[in-house]
């Protein structure tokens, strides 16, 4: 980091502590400080929407995956302008209609108290999970990269995100991350033109993307049927769908950001717009990951891109395995340099025969760099790294602090940062508004003044915030519970979705039937996820359809599953 | 009280004339992506 890089890095982060303050004036009751007095327009949310999906390791992670598996994580995402459709003509009008704070709030008012807290309970518990690792995940990232103590990274993010969030609520919450997603995109085209323009002079845009394509990585629909196959089109348009309503749905940091719209038509059209704009969006940054694959045919990349653990391969007892194992490795990058040139030039000069040539040799090539590669991170396992090592997340940003000019390696780092924030700063103050909505007025005071609620609501933030901090600072001892934080998410999701789903369209079905359709859902994701191998896409599909299911069945056979909580039927 | 589920209008979008329509479009739109990343796939395989 040069001086320019912390100039930029600094000035982003000042600004956007400056435009949270700026816009968090006023919000001095409940209904402001929870839902903006639903003044927001559709631009608004659906950028917020963007934002707080969109975490750092998203951007670092999904680069490094498009460097290594080519670009079909896209498909990940076909299945949610489907789900957006349907949650615009269901779930949004009914949760205005409602004038509820939380979703789990309207559970109470279609079923009751037991089901509405099994809900909150089930959020708080799987949201409070994930935002801690929201924080320590990009900070052990930079920690490795820049040597950045990982617990300074998170204290100064926090500390940030924690003064405009207490202070402003969900208006500072939205207008930041409209802010931070202008930085995110204005950081990503900036990365991808430096990127093309550091190809070498020979190697026109169109030859990157056939040198990538040949590669593999530009697979961006593929129609395998496979169920333990997590990126195919029918696992995205599928499984994609299930995932996408019940996180629009269900997760209260997202039904917050469109509790916020002025009319139902303006929260229709944030979902809607999310739902276009996030395709061509994530197509984008893996397209970028795709193009650092390319520049790296004509650089040589390090066989090991985490610095720390290519280090301790090259350790002088382990020489008798490196060393042969770098010599193949760099004999195979060379090879498929000549041969990336060849195709180049013969297909600048329409030479049919020694394009096909050229291109089954760099194919060849290609196999033994990434032969090489797995053994190197079988090396790293075998001398003491973490077991299934993968390097994946290091990519981009050794290859940003490697190569880019000074301001925009500040730039990129600006993007994390605010990636960061985007996502926690929304997990907070929905994690404060469940809290409080959800558990403390419902439960310990119910008919305080609202200003009491505004404090008790900034306090739960002040909390959550804190407690992410804290969370994060013990990230080095959960190791691989990074990965097993994503599948929490999807743990939880398919039953939540499944008693939307029964409040929304069984209208027989009660509360109790509701209740033990969760417990049932839970029941059957956790056995899919302990005894099956299926893709964790696939739970939400599982899930929400044990949790109807096993409603509609105590709904038919018992009456007394069928009764409100009076006792009427 | 339950509130007043017709209190608040569901209002026309402000283009298409109604929400079947936009959402028929943004379904459209989906095939039309899906399309395109296919034909960017084959092209460049």
């Amino acid at each position: 980091m040069r001086p320019l890089d912390w100039l930029v890095l600094v000035g982003s982060l000042t600004s956007i502590i400056a435009y949270g303050l700026y816009r968090g004036r006023g919000s001095n009751t409940v209904d402001r400080y929870l839902l903006a007095g639903k003044t927001m327009p559709w631009y608004a949310m659906a950028l917020s929407i963007m934002a707080t999906q969109a975490s750092a390791i998203t951007f670092i992670s999904t680069t490094g995956q498009s460097y290594v598996d080519g670009m079909r994580f896209v498909q990940f995402y076909f299945g949610m302008p489907l789900a957006m459709v349907a949650l615009s003509a269901t779930a949004v009008p009914i949760f205005h209609r409602a004038k509820v704070y939380t979703a789990y709030e309207y559970l109470e008012n279609r079923f009751d108290a037991k089901t509405r807290a099994l809900a909150s309970f089930i959020f708080l518990m799987q949201r409070g999970l994930s935002v801690g690792l929201t924080f320590y995940a990009p900070a052990i990232v930079l920690s490795v990269i820049f040597g950045w103590p990982d617990r300074l990274t998170t204290l100064v993010i926090g500390i940030t995100v924690v003064i405009y969030t207490v202070t402003g609520g969900i208006r500072t919450v939205t207008w930041t991350d409209v802010q931070q997603m202008l930085i995110i995109l204005f950081g990503l085209i900036v990365a991808l033109v430096t990127i093309i323009l550091l190809l070498p002079r020979q190697v026109s845009f169109v030859d990157a993307m056939h040198l990538a394509g040949a590669a593999g990585k530009l697979n961006a629909v593929t129609f395998n049927v496979d169920w333990n196959d997590r990126y195919n089109l029918w696992s995205g348009l599928i499984g994609g769908m299930f995932l996408a309503l019940s996180y629009f749905g269900c997760d209260q940091s997202q039904v917050q950001r469109y509790l916020t719209g002025k009319s139902i038509a303006q929260s229709k059209l944030s979902l809607l717009f999310t739902a276009m704009a996030k395709i061509p969006m994530q197509f984008f940054i893996l397209f970028i990951g795709a193009m650092v694959f390319v520049f790296y045919i004509f650089e040589p990349p390090p066989l090991v891109f985490q610095r720390t653990e290519n280090q301790r391969i090259q350790r002088p007892e382990l020489a008798p395995r490196y060393q042969p194992l770098a010599a193949r490795y760099q004999d195979a990058l060379e090879q498929r340099k000549q041969a990336a040139l060849a195709f180049v030039d013969a297909r600048h000069r329409r030479d049919q025969e020694n394009e096909t040539g050229a291109l089954m040799r760099y194919r060849q090539a290609q196999l033994k760099v990434d032969a090489a590669r797995q053994q190197g991170a079988a090396l790293v396992e075998a001398s003491g790294g973490e077991k299934g090592f993968r390097d994946t997340n290091y990519i981009f940003l050794s290859f940003v602090t490697r190569y880019l000019p000074s301001g925009i390696v500040g730039l990129v780092i600006a993007v994390i940062l605010a990636a960061t924030m985007s996502s926690s700063s929304g997990e907070i103050n929905s994690l404060a508004t469940v809290s409080v909505v959800d558990i403390y007025r419902r439960h310990y005071r119910r008919d305080a003044a609202d200003h009491h609620y505004v404090t008790a609501s900034r306090i739960a933030t002040a909390f959550w915030g804190a407690y992410a901090v804290a969370f994060a600072g013990f990230g080095n001892r959960l190791g691989s519970l990074i990965e097993a934080v994503n599948w929490v998410g999807s743990l939880f999701y398919g039953s939540l979705l499944g008693v939307f789903a029964l409040a929304f369209f069984f209208k027989q079905v009660k509360g109790t039937a509701a209740f033990c359709g969760v417990l049932a859902g839970e029941a059957a994701i956790f056995a899919a996820f302990l005894f099956t191998h299926i893709s964790f896409l696939w739970y939400n599909v599982i899930g929400c359809l044990v949790v109807i299911a096993t409603a509609l069945a105590l709904t038919a056979v018992s009456p007394r599953a069928s009764r409100t909580p009076d006792g009427s039927l | 009280m339950p509130p007043d589920l017709h209190e608040m209008p569901d209002e026309p979008p402000p283009f298409l004339g109604a929400w079947p329509r936009v959402y028929v479009a943004v379904v459209a739109y989906l095939a039309a992506l899906i399309t395109l990343c296919y034909l960017f796939t084959r092209a460049f395989a």
